[in-house]
C-alpha cells in the first residue's frame, strides 16, 4: 500500500535515570509495560497503524537490547517492500569524529543523510518513551489543512501542573503565538507532547543553521521551536485527547500499569482497530492452578499462578507459588514469587525472585518499592 | 540444515472430529487456547533443523493457509527454507479416493525436486513433541529402511480408535500395522511418523497406487514389512491424537494439569504459532478462576473451572464455565452456566441460561452460533 509521504524519527536515546535499576541495562524505551509490551511498542505501533512506512529509531544509552529489539520491524508489520525500521546510533563519519547526540535536534541533524535518502515531504519527530495511542495521519491532515510549517501535538494538563511542561500559547485558530518552557505562571494548559511534524525542507534548513550556532543546545523545545516562532513561521498546535503518559519514575510506571486494571481505562489495549504490536513470545497460555485466587488483574501468557493475585499486573512468564500473595503490585517479565511469599505495593524487576515466605513491599508506603534484587526466603 | 525434509500429512478418513471438522481440517483445530494442532509437527521439524516442510491439504484449506502463511513464525528461513503448501487436486468429493498417496502422487514433482535425501513424515492431527534429528540419526545408524515412531498406551479401548497399532517383534522390528478396534487396553499406537530415504518413499507411493487406489501410506508400509527392514522407536512423553471428538476434548482438558503439560512442553523446544497481537487477559473483581488455561485478550468477570479458554473470550458476570474447551472470541453471557462443552469460535451464549452436557459425552456448540 502506498502510504503517506511522512517519515518518522523516534528519539529513543534517553536513559530515564529516575527509573533506577530498571534502566541500568536498558534504555527507557525498552522498559517493559502493560504485561507484554515495551514502551517503544507504542510509538512504533502508532506509526504502523498511521500508515507510516519508514521509521528511524535514534538510540544511544544502553542500546544493545533496544537496537536488536526495534530492528525486527516485522513485529510492527513494518517489513513490507518499501518499509523498514532503522536503528540509528551515533556514528563516526568522514568529516566528523564519533560524537554522542548532544540534543534532540542534534540527533536528527546527524542523520540528515538518512532522511535525504527517502526525501519525504514531511518528518514526524517522536519520543520513544511515551505511552499513548495516536493517529499521526490525522495530525498530518491537520498540518496540511492549516498549511503549517510545523505542527506540535499538545495535551491539556491540569493548570496547577502546567509549570512542569513546555506550554504552548495559541490563538483561536490553534496557531502557536508563544512557547514557554516550564513557565512559572502558565497562560495556558496545553503541554507539548514532544511530537512534531515538520515540512522536511524547512526542518533541514533549520537544522543546518542550528548546527552552526555555537550557543545552541541543539534541542527541539529549547532551540528549534523558539527559532521558528522568531522567524514568524506558522506553527500550529494539534490537540490530542486521550491517554498519554510519560513514565519518568517508578511511581508513575507503577501507576500507568495500574491504570490498565480499570475496566474503562482510556488506553484500551483491546481495541482491534488499533492494536499495539510487540515481540511474539513462544510461551504457553497462562496457567491458573487449583488453589489460585485472582481478582482485578492483568495477566499475560507464560504466567503460572498458584496463589493469590489482587489488583496487580503480571508480565510474561511470572510465577506465583502456592499460598503466595501479590497485592497492588507490578511483576515484570520472569519475576517469581515463591510459596508463601507476600508482595505488596511493589514493582518487581525482570527475573527477580522473592523467596519462600519472604515479605516485600509495604501497604502503607508513600512510594512504590522497586525490588530489583533477589529477596531471600525465610528458612 | 538437516539431511531430511519434512512432510506434514493430512488426517486420513479414520479421523473424524464431529462438529469442528465441518469448518476446517484437523491440523487447523484450535488446541490449548493459543495453538493449532499443526503447530506441533511443524515446530518439531523446525526445532529439528528441518527447514523444508511440505504441508498437504485435502479439504477446506482456508483456515490452515491463513494460519500457516509464509511460515516465518515457525522460525523457517524464508530464503533457504520453505513451508510449502500442497493441495490434492482430486476434489470430486469422494473422500475414499482422497488418500495421502493420491496427494503425494499429484505433487510428485515437488517431492522429486527436494534436495534432501531423507524424509520425515508426521501427521497433522497428533499432539506430541519429538526431536526428529535424533530420530533421523537413529534411523541412519540402524541401517533400517523405515523407522516409525510408536507410543505404548494403556487406553487403546477408548482412544486412538481406528488409528493403527504396531505389531513388533522383540528386536523392535515391525511385523505389520493393524487397525485399533478398541479390543484391548494396551497397544502400541503408530504415531504415523516415519523416517526413510526420499527414494524409497517415492517408490512406495508409486507401488501403493498400483496395488489399490484406496491404499494409504500406512497400508503400503504394513504390506512391505516382510521385504523391508521396518523398525519401531518408542516415544516417551505426552501423546494424544485428535482422532475423534472425545479424544480432542480430553487431550485439551488433560493438559490443564501442569505436570501433564510438562511432558509436552519443554523450555528448549518452543512450540511456535501465529501471533494474534491480543493484549493480556483482564480479570475483574468478580472473577473466580481455578485450574484453567487462559489465553490472552480475554475479559473475565465470571467463574471458570477446569477449562481451556481461547483468545479474546468474554466470560460475563455471574457466568459459570466448567470443564469446557472454549475456542477464540466466544462470549458467555451474564448468569449463563455451561458445562462439559467444546464451544467453537465466535459462538455467543446469552439466552440459553444452562447448557450442560454429560461428562462422558461432552457437547459441541457450533462456530458462530448464537444461543
Amino acid at each position: 500500500m502506498k502510504q503517506n509521504n511522512m517519515l518518522a524519527m523516534i528519539l529513543a536515546g534517553g536513559r530515564g535515570s529516575r527509573l533506577h535499576e530498571l534502566t541500568n541495562k536498558v534504555a527507557k524505551p525498552a522498559v517493559s509495560y502493560g504485561g507484554k509490551y515495551r514502551i517503544v511498542d507504542f510509538p512504533l505501533s502508532n506509526c504502523a497503524n498511521s500508515g507510516i512506512d519508514v521509521v528511524g529509531v535514534l538510540t544511544q544509552y544502553e542500546s544493545i537490547l533496544l537496537n536488536s529489539y526495534v530492528a525486527a520491524g516485522r513485529r510492527w508489520g513494518l517489513d513490507a517492500k518499501d518499509s523498514g525500521v532503522y536503528v540509528l546510533p551515533p556514528r563516526e563519519t568522514a568529516d566528523s569524529n564519533l560524537d554522542v547526540y548532544r540534543g534532540t535536534a542534534d540527533a536528527i541533524s546527524q542523520n540528515i543523510d538518512f532522511i535525504d535518502t527517502y526525501s519525504p515531504e514531511y518528518i514526524l519527530i517522536l519520543s520513544g518513551d511515551h505511552i499513548y495511542k495516536m493517529n499521526y495521519d490525522k495530525m498530518l491532515r491537520a498540518h496540511k489543512e492549516n498549511n503549517a510549517d510545523a505542527t506540535i501535538a499538545v495535551i491539556p494538563v491540569p493548570i496547577k501542573e502546567a509549570s512542569r511542561f513546555g506550554i504552548m500559547n495559541t490563538d483561536e485558530d490553534g496557531r502557536i503565538v508563544e512557547f514557554e518552557e516550564k513557565p512559572e505562571h502558565p497562560k495556558s494548559n496545553l503541554a507539548s507532547m514532544g511530537i512534531y511534524i515538520f515540512n522536511r525542507k524547512l526542518l533541514r534548513r533549520m537544522l543546518v543553521a542550528d548546527m552552526k550556532d555555537p550557543d545552541s543546545s541543539h534541542d527541539f523545545g529549547k532551540d528549534i521551536i523558539p527559532n521558528l516562532l522568531n522567524d514568524g513561521k506558522s506553527l500550529y498546535a494539534y490537540k490530542f485527547e486521550g491517554y498519554w503518559k510519560d513514565v519518568g519514575t517508578i511511581d508513575s510506571l507503577w501507576e500507568a500499569n495500574m491504570d490498565l486494571l480499570d475496566s474503562n481505562n482510556e488506553l484500551d489495549l483491546s481495541d482491534p482497530t488499533w492494536k499495539i504490536y510487540t515481540e511474539d513470545v513462544t510461551t504457553l497460555p497462562h496457567y491458573v492452578g487449583p488453589d489460585a485466587n485472582i481478582k482485578r488483574a492483568f495477566i499475560t501468557q507464560g504466567c503460572r499462578i498458584e496463589g493469590e493475585v489482587k489488583n496487580s499486573v503480571l508480565f510474561t512468564g511470572v510465577k506465583v507459588g502456592v499460598g503466595a500473595k501479590v497485592i497492588d503490585s507490578v511483576l515484570m517479565p520472569g519475576a517469581e514469587v515463591e510459596e508463601g511469599a507476600v508482595v505488596t505495593r511493589a514493582l518487581v524487576a525482570d527475573g527477580v525472585k522473592i523467596g519462600k515466605d519472604a515479605v516485600a513491599g509495604d501497604a502503607k508506603s508513600e512510594h512504590i518499592e522497586l525490588i530489583a534484587k533477589r529477596v531471600k526466603g525465610v528458612e | 540444515m538437516a539431511k531430511a525434509f519434512g512432510i506434514v500429512s493430512f488426517a486420513g478418513n479414520h479421523v473424524r472430529v464431529d462438529g469442528l471438522r465441518a469448518y476446517r481440517p484437523a491440523g487447523a483445530f484450535s488446541f490449548l487456547g493459543r495453538y493449532r494442532i499443526i503447530d506441533f509437527p511443524i515446530s518439531n521439524m523446525s526445532n529439528s533443523n528441518i527447514d523444508h516442510v511440505q504441508v498437504y491439504m485435502r479439504r477446506q484449506p482456508r483456515s490452515l493457509t491463513e494460519h500457516l502463511g509464509s511460515g516465518r513464525h515457525y522460525n523457517i528461513n524464508s530464503k533457504r527454507g520453505k513451508l510449502h503448501l500442497l493441495f490434492t487436486e482430486n476434489s470430486l468429493g469422494q473422500d475414499m479416493y482422497n488418500t495421502d498417496i493420491a496427494a503425494y502422487l499429484t505433487n510428485m514433482e515437488c517431492i522429486e525436486n527436494v534436495h534432501q535425501p531423507y524424509v520425515v513424515i508426521a501427521p497433522s492431527y497428533m499432539i506430541y513433541t519429538e526431536d526428529y534429528s535424533a530420530l533421523l540419526d537413529t534411523h541412519i545408524e540402524s541401517g533400517a529402511d523405515i523407522t516409525l515412531l510408536y507410543h505404548s498406551v494403556d487406553n487403546a479401548k477408548e482412544y486412538f480408535l481406528n488409528c493403527n497399532t504396531v505389531n513388533l517383534n522383540k528386536q523392535k522390528g515391525v511385523l505389520n500395522l493393524e487397525t485399533n478396534h478398541g479390543s484391548a487396553k494396551n497397544k502400541n499406537i503408530s504415531m504415523e511418523t516415519y523416517v526413510m530415504k526420499k527414494e524409497l518413499f517415492m517408490e512406495l507411493v508409486k507401488k501403493a497406487k498400483k496395488i489399490s487406489s484406496m491404499y494409504t501410506l500406512a497400508d503400503i508400509i504394513s504390506r512391505s514389512c516382510e521385504e523391508l527392514d521396518v523398525r519401531g522407536v518408542s516415544h516417551k512423553g505426552f501423546f494424544a491424537a485428535a482422532s475423534d471428538f472425545k479424544s480432542y476434548y480430553d487431550a485439551n482438558i488433560s493438559l490443564i494439569d501442569f505436570k501433564t503439560a510438562s511432558g509436552l512442553f519443554h523450555d528448549d523446544w518452543p512450540i511456535y504459532t501465529r501471533t494474534n497481537d491480543s493484549c493480556p487477559t483482564q480479570y475483574f473483581e468478580s472473577s473466580e478462576v481455578k485450574n484453567s488455561v487462559v489465553s490472552n485478550g480475554c475479559l473475565i468477570k465470571g467463574s471458570l473451572e477446569n477449562s481451556v479458554l481461547g483468545r479474546g473470550c468474554v466470560i460475563s458476570e455471574g457466568a459459570t464455565v466448567k470443564n469446557c474447551v472454549i475456542l477464540s472470541d466466544v462470549a458467555i453471557g451474564k448468569d449463563v452456566h455451561v458445562e462439559n462443552l467444546v464451544i467453537d469460535r465466535n459462538a455467543k451464549i446469552s439466552h440459553a441460561k444452562e447448557v450442560i452436557a454429560e461428562p462422558e459425552r461432552p457437547g459441541y456448540i457450533k462456530r458462530g452460533d448464537v444461543l
